[in-house]
């Protein structure tokens, strides 16, 4: 038995400013590609149904869940993972923050929570503790009860508006 | 806290972030094995079945499909699990690897396909035609009691898969001279663990070396190997079990699941690395679900409220399997259910029943239950005498003049402050400003509560716990120190880190001990080839039995590098010596002062000059510790929680939430601080929104996180934390462990909560979860007929 679906096509895929030729099965969902095809594990697939948020990743700067896009849908269409965001010795200022705050504990989800903060903060520079949990919502955490999460993003916020150094 | 500790109780942030903030944590499936074969299981879409033929041609014939491999080949490949420990009322069960001739509940594994990708290995695992002959499901702890019940297990004689009594003093006596017998109920429901990382492993067996490289996250690496070997017929030195980045686990990470070892025997009979990844519906449907009590008490009490005797019965719904002995969390919930009070005539009765749902285990705070029975217990004797009901917490709680205090289970409680963190939360609180808040409240229509919840939560079970509880296993927990040559510190043990952030705390113990910097020390943990064999992580043992045991371990360490350090400095003995951070100091008049040594100096001379070391002292620097913690230590809290209830809608908002918590002394108060966190939001997301459903025909109803709701930051509030430390006596620099009791805590406070806000309605809550629908339920079968109709 072979589907259409199954057969490989041949995508050109730009992430995180790099394009990369893949090959892979019209079905084959955006984050498995980015983990499997293109080896960019800090997306995490939490419940391939789009509601843990795990696998927030931006397409065209906007965040996206990986696990509800096929990776076919992505020609033509600029990708920017956690892999993008800081390096672990060169943080950015959320998640030094999210580190000083210890806002993370087994770290599963905290990939697609910065990914969505990174760009909720380059729009919303000066959130309430409200705003932040409202945003939050769209990403599960099962350890942390979300608390330091708010404060790191409140403080990287605040960081970023060079009001606290 | 001081005891004059340099490292232990530092806000040290946590090791582990750095990598896991950027998306360079390593969990098992970012593991590359190139050439792996991937599995998808067959489920049982029934909660009761006979498994009649299984047609797997039209599979194996699929692109990519290997081999389809059924409960009889496993068979032949691994042994069954049979439990049969010595404990009185306890039915042995045998499981097979995976079910041969029957399935017993709605996602039970029936089939493995094996293809070279998951997508491959899904679309076949579809075609694979089970059939199979329906039987009568048993989905309540009723119907598998009732005299013709279905058998869940046809081994058993009964679903009655354990039953335990006890009866101390004369509770019957007790209730005979009693002011009053109150009588209070409490139902549990059926909750999951839902870590955001699901199951999976990845074994990779070496066929030349006859040795199993089994990745996989778990909590337990050692006994996992113990129990990989058995079951694969191969000795513990042909087993290695590594346990990467772990997202979350929350208890779900103990047992070998039948799964795993399919997928490691399914591994060495390819001679191929095969790996899993469970999706979210097999996580929530068959991974292990926890928590579904039944609870009654019946208390005799005087005038004033004083508890004179307690009688508990405790039904638990285990499901269709029993992967822990099935008295293992139940009893333990009876064991230390008189918990904060001074009680000493007590009964229990524990019952526990095989179901056809996914079988149950342990979920942080097995003994979660326990407070909200206990305290759900006191507020109703407030209620029934018209007593304040922190008033009956005061004249039962104990006190300092009351320690030690032996429970009438034989527990003993010591160095614990139940009476100290209830009248911290209720000063800080105002409970009388509160009062005077609600009354106002309810004359304007509106339902507001108060909460008290007072936990004594059991943290480390050492071994002579479960000698005298008749559970098989240990308690204790191994490490080692290993000084370099360079100076820096090597450590390990036996726990794994499922995301609580061990690497700096434990460090911190370490660095206590030894006399360094915890930035200097590594803490090696999650490979059985490395870490000594140890006992792992579960409930709150981390901190007490891991950390006790590396600081031991340190202490050890140190010793020896001051023996030499005295022989370096021609000194007779290592008296007026001590080391802090790496640098030995001697006690000169009154200060500590540098002498120019350095922990660099003292390695390099173990190691690499060791024919001037002092007579009998070895070369190197390498050390191992066991330690056997007391029979079980405890750290205690009050939880204080307003609320308003919306009648229209029955919505609950959490208006205040604060916790006094004295778990002793505390490694980090960055990593403690989360647990207490975490745990309560545990216990609310519990009490407010998680259920699994099954229906009357075992169907599970709730197999995606849309139907299976985890709290997000909008239903959870802020949590203040007051703190209070008292270090317990017995343990190595007066460790207690924590990180469960937020969950008791938390459920048992919120129900008491939403109790007192609805006691003019005459409502009480018996039964969680405190969802909307069923707090409307509640307010319409209170309400008088006339307003019934008015509302209908």
């Amino acid at each position: 038995m072979s589907a259409p679906t199954q057969d490989p096509l041949t995508l050109s895929l730009s992430v995180n400013g790099e394009t990369h030729e893949v090959r892979v099965p019209a079905r084959k969902l955006l984050s498995d590609v980015l983990r499997d095809d293109i080896g960019l594990t800090g997306t995490h697939v939490g419940c391939e149904h789009g509601v843990c948020g795990a696998c927030t990743i931006l397409i065209d700067g906007r965040p996206a869940r990986a696990c509800l896009t096929f990776a076919v849908q992505m020609e033509g269409h600029e990708v920017t993972t956690i892999e993008a965001v800081g390096r672990p010795d060169t943080l950015s200022a959320l998640q030094q923050a999210l580190h000083e705050e210890h806002g993370l504990q087994c770290g599963f989800c905290t990939p697609g929570i910065v990914v969505t903060f990174e760009h909720y903060l380059r729009e919303n520079t000066n959130p309430t503790a409200e705003d932040v949990r409202d945003v939050l919502s769209g990403n599960l955490c099962r350890c942390t009860g979300y608390q330091n999460i708010v404060v790191a993003v409140l403080k990287a916020a605040a960081r970023m508006r060079g009001e606290l150094a | 806290m001081s005891d004059g500790f340099t490292e232990i109780g530092r806000a040290l942030p946590r090791k582990e972030d750095r990598r896991l903030v950027t998306g360079r944590g390593r969990y098992l499936d970012d593991l590359a094995s190139p050439g792996a074969l991937h599995v998808s299981f067959v489920r049982s879409p029934h909660a009761h079945a006979r498994i009649l033929e299984i047609d797997s041609a039209e599979a194996a014939e699929m692109p990519g499909v290997v081999g389809v491999f059924t409960g009889r080949d496993l068979d032949h490949m691994t042994t069954r699990l049979r439990l049969a420990p010595p404990i009185e009322g306890l039915q042995p069960t045998e499981l097979t690897t995976l079910p041969i001739n029957k399935v017993r509940f709605h996602g039970d594994p029936v089939a493995c396909v094996v293809a070279t990708d998951r997508y491959l290995a899904e679309d076949a695992a579809e075609c694979v035609t089970v059939e199979y002959e329906q039987l009568r499901a048993v989905t309540s702890i009723a119907e598998a009691f009732a005299p013709d019940a279905a058998l869940v297990d046809d081994s058993l004689s009964s679903n009655l898969v354990s039953h335990q009594t006890l009866s101390v003093g004369d509770p019957a006596a007790r209730r005979a001279e009693a002011h009053r017998v109150v009588e209070a109920r409490f139902a549990l429901h059926r909750h999951t663990h839902v870590p955001l990382e699901t199951r999976g492993c990845l074994a990779d067996w070496d066929d030349g070396r006859a040795h199993l490289n089994m990745h996989i996250g778990n909590q337990v690496p050692h006994p996992l190997r113990s129990q990989l070997a058995s079951r694969l017929g191969l000795s513990e030195s042909q087993v290695t079990v590594m346990s990467p980045d772990v997202g979350g686990a929350f208890g779900q990470k103990i047992a070998l699941y039948r799964e795993e070892l399919t997928v490691a025997a399914l591994s060495r009979h390819l001679c191929r690395p095969v790996r899993w990844r469970e999706d979210r519906m097999e996580n929530l449907m068959s991974a292990a679900h926890a928590r579904e009590y039944e609870c009654r008490t019946r208390t005799s009490v005087s005038e004033t409220g004083r508890i004179l005797g307690l009688e508990l019965e405790i039904d638990e719904d285990f499901g269709g399997y029993c992967f822990y002995p099935a008295n293992y969390m139940a009893r333990v919930i009876a064991l230390i259910m008189t918990g904060p009070y001074r009680i000493q005539d007590y009964a229990y009765e524990v019952r526990v029943a095989l179901t056809n749902k996914c079988g149950a285990g342990p979920m942080r705070a097995p003994m979660a239950i326990t407070s909200w029975v206990m305290e759900g217990t006191i507020d109703a004797i407030a209620r029934d005498l018209e007593l304040d009901p922190v008033e009956v917490r005061r004249v039962n709680a104990l006190g300092p003049e009351d320690l030690p205090y032996k429970m009438p289970t034989g527990e003993i409680l010591e160095d614990v402050t139940p009476r100290e963190t209830l009248e911290m939360a209720v000063a800080a609180i105002d409970v009388a400003a509160f009062r005077e808040r609600q009354t106002q409240a309810r004359s304007e229509g509106r339902y507001l509560g108060l909460g008290l919840c007072t936990v004594i939560e059991s943290t480390t079970y050492g071994s002579e716990f479960y000698k005298s509880a008749g559970i098989p296993g240990s308690g204790h927990e191994s490490a080692w120190v290993r000084i370099e040559p360079s100076g820096v510190v090597n450590a390990s043990v036996g726990l794994m880190g499922t995301g609580q952030g061990y690497e700096s705390p434990l460090s911190q113990a370490v660095a206590e001990g030894l006399g360094v910097r915890s930035e200097d020390v590594t803490v090696h943990m999650g490979n059985t080839d490395i870490a000594p064999y140890g006992m792992g992580s579960r409930g709150g043992r981390g901190a007490t039995a891991g950390g006790g045991t590396l600081y031991l371990c340190a202490l050890k360490a140190r010793e020896r590098v001051l023996a030499i350090a005295a022989s370096m400095l021609d000194l007779n003995d290592a008296g007026g010596l001590r080391m802090r951070a790496g640098q030995i100091e001697r006690m000169i008049g009154d200060d500590w002062q540098k002498v120019g040594l350095a922990l660099t100096d003292v390695a390099r001379r173990a190691y690499l000059d060791p024919l001037v070391l002092p007579e009998g002292i070895p070369p190197g620097l390498d050390f191992s510790q066991s330690y056997d913690p007391p029979a079980m230590t405890y750290s205690n809290s009050t939880h204080a929680c307003e609320v308003e209830v919306d009648l229209q809608t029955g919505a609950i908002s959490i208006d205040r939430y604060l916790v006094a918590e004295d778990s002793g002394t505390i490694l980090n108060p960055i990593v403690v601080s989360g647990q207490q966190q975490g745990a309560i939001a545990m216990g609310l997301s519990g009490a407010l929104l998680e259920q699994v459903v099954y229906d009357s025909s075992g169907q599970n109803l709730s197999a995606t996180l849309a139907d299976y709701l985890v709290a997000s930051p909008n239903e959870l509030p802020e949590f203040e934390i007051l703190h209070h430390h008292t270090p317990n006596r017995r343990t190595p620099a007066g460790i207690k462990g924590m990180a469960e009791g937020g969950v008791m805590g938390a459920i048992g406070v919120i129900a008491n909560a939403v109790s007192d806000a609805l006691a003019p309605r005459g409502v009480t809550i018996k039964r969680l979860p405190l969802t909307p629908q069923s707090i409307r339920a509640l307010l319409r079968e209170a309400a008088p007929s006339s307003m019934k109709r008015t509302q209908s």
